[in-house]
């Protein structure tokens, strides 16, 4: 579709998998604002007054009714949300970008920015003190100007003249109860960042012995709180630079006024193939660079409670839902559709668009797929018409049709002009749907939101979307759904397609607990031992590989897994299954836990049967059965970096009862270790395991250990090989834990361990494939 | 090609956790590797091999590489050599 998405050059794809992870990272936190914003929509709407005195509703919701109470509590339940979105931000950053042990980013995550904010604080609340005492001593006077969370510090000479402004209009706020500079949401992805940074850098740290219970995952806080109180200190001194810089951006977009608000929306439209939307929009939502709006920012449309904003407020999405908090004062007039440029136009394409275009597709399918075709089509259409979720929908023809993506990129974009144009200011949490329209639009009220305008440029809309779309299907013979060649199968997945596919494939429907969907994926990516990392954003699966080569084509993997659209590039792949995604997520993270996993390819479809075993072409699985007897633990457990990491190999640990080892397989004996506590086998199939009795037990020379072969013996299964003794172990303060692992994991296409228990000599412990 | 050479320190010589831990980092290099000390030598890339080797401490082992990436292998195995062992 072009050259980003197939570039497989390294470095676009790692930028592209950065961009990638970041652009997910912010879905945690945005999936919260529906909710928020459903909390604070109902409150707000159904606490204004001029709402309640227009219905006559003041004995069921007016103030000191029990209704109005529980509505109070919702608007500032919502409303918290909105206010800490930096906070969730960092939270959430730190969170999908750190490799391992997230839970520590997290928290350092939080760490970090409190310690931020509480630093930057300090500066300010010294600068404030230093020079009021100074200008005292001059004979000048310092003021402030605004309440006590939202000042500005001005110097004024003793006859009134301003001399100088310490602390420029809205820099300062409130963040957490702390007065401190209005970093927004920049500040939470500046600590998100460096957080996931620090975190990936520092969470194996080794510290001096005597300091060793703060090594490790223990350091990653420590360290954030070191290293953020001289990023708040340098915020302090840096950020009213990058402030006064982005809100100029901003301001400039907003100086290129309906034609800015027409880029904003095509590039925004243009991104979302590439799943890179969230980066984009992001900063104009949230940020500066979405302007700023409010008393200090902008006085002279400012009239107090007018717009509701009673400080200023950063970005187009959060000043929206600032003032809907306020929407309740007597005296607000109309939302900023400012603020909302970059949002209220999506309900003219989402909620009518796409209708009139999929109607379009539908009256150009073949006669005999229109059944299929309609129900594709109108699922699609009913997702963007209520949740404004547009991927299953661009999905159907982006790959078909570019060139009607291009016609809808263009069109999108208007559309946010349009709004612009007409003063449109209807709020959205998330996307332009119904359900947002309702909240954001309609209760408000169309004096406040002129959301009147919406269906009016939406009538509009659907005919122009429907006409263009029939003229051009028809004109370029595009095969949109149900026009495709041959049979006309129609790209939808339903569970009775899949099955009669499956049946007919290859009837090795041997995973019958499996899931088949989760099947196809794995084995599209090249099995459950090339997925690295499993991860969903609103309507994308993203996955990174870590091999991009073994992945299926990109049209094998769509059809085999009835997605709309697969993306890759490089080690990221992105299949794109619309709402349902978290769903198949899970799934597919439930069916990697199982041992189905591990031979994806018989339960999957004809096409994607080629990636069988490579390598060792192995026609059957090897079981390796447990050399000891005592608690079988995955390897993930045993407390040592090394083999946990799986350095020496994938396998399994047991924790002996007993202690003898014995010949789990006919086979030779690589070697005994001159410590003697550990023994390199190799089977006559060739699969090589090194059994470690104890963790750091090479520090006992020996001691406690008598082995009962030597290197290169034959060894037949159920012979012992070694016997140790377990106290000598326990006494010195090591750990039993004895790991088993294939030091030549690499020429196996998977190994999995059995379930955690109880084992004895000849238990199924692990299985190669 | 490049080599270099190191005597190990380890008092234990190259036991199963370092030898897995090298492994590791030679194994994200595309170069050929061979482990040499003495007249033994084995693949620089397979664990068993070297963990045959039982090398012990005072032992010269040479590392060479053979490949694009040969001077960085090389590097990397004397930079974690000179650190774990």
């Amino acid at each position: 579709m072009s050259a980003t998405a197939e570039a497989q050059g390294s470095f676009w794809g790692s930028v592209f998998g950065v961009l990638q992870r970041i652009g997910r990272s912010f879905m945690l936190p945005v999936a919260l604002l529906p909710v928020a914003g459903l909390l604070l929509g109902l409150g707000g709407s159904f606490t204004n007054g001029d709402f309640i005195s227009a219905y006559h509703l003041e004995r069921i919701l007016g103030d000191g009714t029990a209704l109005h109470a529980v509505l109070t509590v919702m608007t500032n339940a919502g409303a918290v949300i909105f206010d800490n979105l930096p906070l969730l931000f960092a939270m959430g950053i730190a969170l999908g970008m750190a490799k391992k042990e997230k839970e520590v980013a997290t928290l350092a995550a939080t760490v970090g920015y409190l310690v931020m904010h509480a630093s930057t604080a300090a500066m300010v609340s010294i600068e404030k003190m230093s020079v009021t005492a100074a200008a005292v001593a001059n004979g000048n006077v310092g003021a402030y100007v605004g309440d006590d969370d939202n000042f500005n510090v001005v110097l004024f000479d003793a006859a009134g003249k301003v001399l100088r402004e310490i602390f420029h209009a809205g820099q300062v706020g409130d963040v957490c109860g702390m007065t401190t500079l209005q970093s927004g949401v920049f500040g939470g992805i500046v600590v998100g960042l460096g957080v996931a940074w620090l975190h990936n850098r520092y969470f194996r740290a080794e510290l001096p012995r005597a300091l060793s219970f703060f090594g490790g995952s223990r350091f990653v806080p420590i360290i954030t709180t070191i290293v953020y109180v001289a990023v708040g200190i340098a915020m302090f001194y840096v950020w009213p630079i990058l402030q006064n810089g982005l809100a100029a951006a901003g301001n400039g977009m907003h100086g290129l006024g309906d034609f800015g608000t027409l880029i904003f929306g095509i590039v925004k439209r243009a991104l979302i193939p590439f799943g890179l939307h969230h980066v984009w929009y992001t900063p104009f939502w949230y940020t500066e660079l979405g302007g700023v709006y409010g008393p200090v920012a902008d006085p002279a449309n400012h009239v107090l409670q007018a717009d509701g904003l009673i400080s200023d407020i950063a970005g187009g999405q959060r000043a929206f839902f600032a003032q809907l908090a306020h929407m309740g004062a007597s005296d607000f007039k109309h939302f900023s559709p400012d603020a909302t440029q970059y949002f209220s136009g999506e309900f003219i394409f989402m909620m009518f668009g796409f209708p009139g275009a999929a109607l379009a597709m539908y009256h150009c399918a073949k006669p005999q797929n229109k059944v299929l075709a309609g129900g594709l089509l109108l699922s699609a259409a009913l997702t963007s018409f209520f949740t404004g979720i547009t991927e299953p929908f661009e999905f159907s023809f982006l790959f078909v049709a570019p060139f009607l993506f291009i016609v809808h990129v263009v069109l999108g974009g208007l559309a946010y002009m349009l709004a612009h144009i007409f003063g449109v200011a209807v709020g959205l949490t998330f996307s332009g749907g119904f359900i947002d329209l309702l909240l954001f639009g309609i209760l408000p009220g169309n004096d406040k939101t002129s959301w009147i305008w919406i269906p009016i440029l939406g009538v509009i809309y659907f005919f122009v979307y429907y006409a263009v779309f029939r003229y051009f299907i028809n004109k370029f013979n595009f095969k949109t759904p149900g026009r495709e060649d041959g049979d006309g199968e129609v790209k939808l997945f339903s569970k009775a397609d899949y099955q009669a596919a499956k049946g007919g494939a290859a009837g090795a429907a041997s995973a019958s607990a499996g899931d088949p969907l989760s099947a196809a994926i794995t084995a599209g990516l090249g099995g459950k031992a090339n997925i690295r990392d499993v991860d969903c954003c609103a309507t994308r699966l993203r996955v990174t590989v870590n091999d991009g080569g073994k992945v299926a084509d990109k049209d094998t993997l769509r059809k085999t897994t009835g997605a709309s659209g697969v993306i890759t590039s490089g080690n990221a792949v992105q299949i794109i299954f619309g709402p349902r995604v978290t769903i198949v997520k899970s799934n597919l993270e439930e069916y990697l836990e199982s041992p189905a996993a591990d031979n994806p390819v018989t339960a999957t479809l004809a096409a994607v049967e080629t990636q069988a075993a490579e390598k060792k072409n192995l026609t059957s699985a090897i079981a390796i059965t447990s050399p000891l007897e005592g608690e079988l633990i995955p390897l993930s457990e045993v407390p040592d970096e090394g083999f946990a990491g799986e350095n020496m190999g994938k396998g399994a640990a047991i924790v002996p009862s007993k202690g003898v080892i014995k010949a789990p397989f006919d086979g030779t004996v690589a070697m005994v270790f001159d410590t003697l506590h550990a023994i390199n086998l190799v089977s006559d199939d060739g699969v090589e395991v090194l059994i470690h009795v104890g963790i750091d037990t090479v520090k006992l020379r020996g001691k406690g250990f008598s082995p009962k072969v030597k290197d290169d013996d034959k060894i037949t299964k159920g012979q012992v090989l070694m016997e140790f003794d377990i106290p000598t172990i326990t006494n010195a303060g090591y750990s039993l834990a004895t790991p088993v692992v294939i030091t030549n994991s690499d020429a196996y296409g998977s190994i999995t361990a059995s379930p955690k228990g109880k084992v004895t000599f000849g238990d199924k412990i692990l299985d190669i494939k | 090609m490049q080599s270099i050479s190191y005597v190990i320190k380890d008092p234990i010589g190259i036991h199963a956790r370092p030898a897995g831990s090298l492994i590791k980092e030679l194994g994200a290099f595309s170069s050929k590797v061979t482990i040499k000390r003495g007249a033994d030598s084995c693949d620089g890339k397979k664990l068993l091999a070297l963990m045959k080797l039982k090398v012990k401490q005072g032992e010269t082992v040479v590392v060479e590489a053979d490949g694009a990436d040969e001077e960085a292998t090389v590097k990397a195995a004397e930079a974690f050599l000179t650190k774990n062992l």
